[in-house]
């Protein structure tokens, strides 16, 4: 099989501090609107009148924190039109700020929202998978930033052995389409609807 | 909508409207041709046929617009295997090509009237090539709204109608600009010019019905797809405008559609009949703007953004 890097995240763990976040931001030098790690706190469940005149709450939350997944199938490597957004030998989907036009091609394409567009620049940038910090044998800002230990990379292969292979809870989309390289623990309450609009979504109000 | 988003409504119209210019043109000039000779064809059409160059032109300066990185841009053709947007680029240049290779052969009387054809019909190809890349630039998962089988048929719809009214306003200009130059031999074309614009006439109603059944369709598509936001936004939010674009589609290609057929049944309404021309061309490159602009402002992402 070949050489594929991969994200693990814990959603029974995430408090939702948005460290990862901030620490993705900071080693990336990132401006204000771009955040190629995103905390998504999902929301919902209802309260219901009981018989006895109080009430009883399927209300619940968590969180999910998503870099790029560089997919097994990226679909914004197959949109690009300059060959910019490529796919390394280690699985780490890449943009080469270079070849890129700026035509926002790739931002349509992925259902994660991680390639972004940077204004100034006229061009898309993405999570790189710290590859820098990779090649030091560190680990990405992200995973190290995790007060809660939620977050790890590793071989997907490894990952899926150590931690199985569920790759789509809600709010991600199904992941056939683009074959995410995630592995995640789902939380007690996600489920896997496919339907984001059901679910109340909150990014914290960070850019 | 900023400039970007406008840099593609414009591109996208203008490209449509040139090969669907380019095509119409083609297959008036063969049947006035077998009527009248091929002088006469050339007489009706060859002006014609340069104001498509730079309506193209400036549709395809125009989709530099839309690009972060403009200097880049010639890298976009690049990725042929797998990205639509590199076939539609691709496409592009390359009907610019053949297209100006044609018209300057066509302007000079360069080669045979035979070998001139293929060379048409080879530009008319690669033509329905770039809008088939430029619709399939849309069909993606993520993108429900867009992902839909109208969205081909459409843009095809568009280049047509828009084509068959962008000409029908050329010829009339056309025989205006021949009869300042030389008012006394025009009555040939001023026949060939009527019998034109009745064909004209009959296939912007033809079309008119067909994106009535379109348009309805494909938002019954994104209804019953993911899409039903993007379907709600055609009522709700942007009814208004889509009301306005089926209202000006309506009486440019059809009402003033069948004004142009009856003034061009018999001579001595040319004057009338042009205003008519002009008329529905304007109505309809309105409508069609509408709709592009509608076409993107409606989309909806699927996935976390």
């Amino acid at each position: 099989m070949a050489k594929q890097l991969g994200f693990y995240f814990d959603a029974t763990a995430c408090i939702g501090c948005r460290a990862c976040q901030v620490a993705c931001k900071d080693k990336n030098d990132l401006v204000v609107g771009q955040t190629w790690r995103q905390v998504v706190e999902v929301s919902g469940g209802s309260w219901t009148a009981q018989e006895n005149g109080t009430w009883a709450t399927t209300a619940f939350a968590y969180y999910v924190s998503l870099g790029c997944q560089h997919c097994e199938k990226p679909s914004c490597v197959e949109v690009c039109p300059t060959g910019a957004m490529t796919k390394r030998a280690d699985g780490i989907v890449v943009v080469n700020a270079e070849q890129c036009i700026g035509c926002r091609y790739c931002e349509w394409a992925c259902p994660y929202g991680s390639p972004q567009f940077n204004e100034a620049k006229g061009v898309m940038t993405k999570c790189n998978f710290c590859e820098d910090y990779v090649a030091q044998g560190k680990k990405p800002a992200c995973v190290d930033a995790c007060v809660m230990r939620a977050l790890d990379i590793g071989e997907l292969a490894d990952l899926r052995v150590k931690y199985g292979s569920v790759a789509q809870i809600d709010p991600l989309p199904a992941a056939n389409l683009t074959r995410p390289s995630i592995v995640l623990t789902p939380h007690a309450k996600s489920s896997t609807h496919g339907d984001v609009k059901k679910l109340a979504l909150d990014k914290g109000g960070m850019k | 909508m900023n400039v970007r988003e406008w840099a593609l409504i414009t591109f996208t119209i203008l490209a449509q409207m040139s090969v669907g210019s380019f095509i119409v043109l083609g297959i008036v000039h063969y049947f006035v041709g077998k009527k009248a000779g091929e002088q006469q064809a050339d007489e009706l059409s060859d002006r014609a046929l340069l104001a498509i160059g730079p309506v193209l032109a400036l549709g395809m300066a125009a989709s530099l617009l839309h690009l972060g990185n403009p200097l880049n841009a010639y890298k976009a053709v690049t990725n042929l295997g797998t990205s639509w947007l590199s076939r539609e680029i691709f496409f592009g240049v390359l009907f610019a090509v053949a297209g100006a290779a044609f018209a300057v052969m066509q302007w000079k009387k360069i080669a045979t009237f035979q070998v001139r054809n293929v060379i048409a019909m080879v530009a008319a190809g690669i033509g329905i090539a770039l809008v088939y890349s430029m619709s399939m630039v849309y069909m993606m998962p993520t993108r429900p709204g867009w992902n839909l089988i109208t969205t081909p048929v459409s843009f095809f719809a568009t280049t047509l109608l828009l084509g068959v009214l962008a000409m029908g306003a050329a010829f009339v200009a056309n025989y205006w600009y021949v009869q300042s130059k030389n008012p006394g031999c025009a009555s040939e074309q001023c026949v060939l010019l009527r019998d034109s614009l009745r064909w004209i006439a009959i296939s912007s109603i033809v079309l008119l019905g067909f994106q009535f059944v379109v348009l309805p369709l494909s938002i019954a598509l994104m209804a019953a797809s993911g899409a039903t936001e993007s379907a709600a936004m055609f009522v709700g939010e942007y009814g208004a405008l889509f009301a306005l674009r089926l209202v000006l589609v309506f009486l440019g290609a059809g009402v003033l559609g069948i004004f142009v057929y009856r003034e061009a049944q018999s001579a001595g309404h040319e004057r009338m009949m042009s205003v008519l021309a002009y008329g529905a061309f304007a109505f309809v490159l309105v409508g069609e703007i509408v709709g592009r602009f509608l076409f993107y402002a409606t989309a909806t992402h699927f996935g976390l953004q």
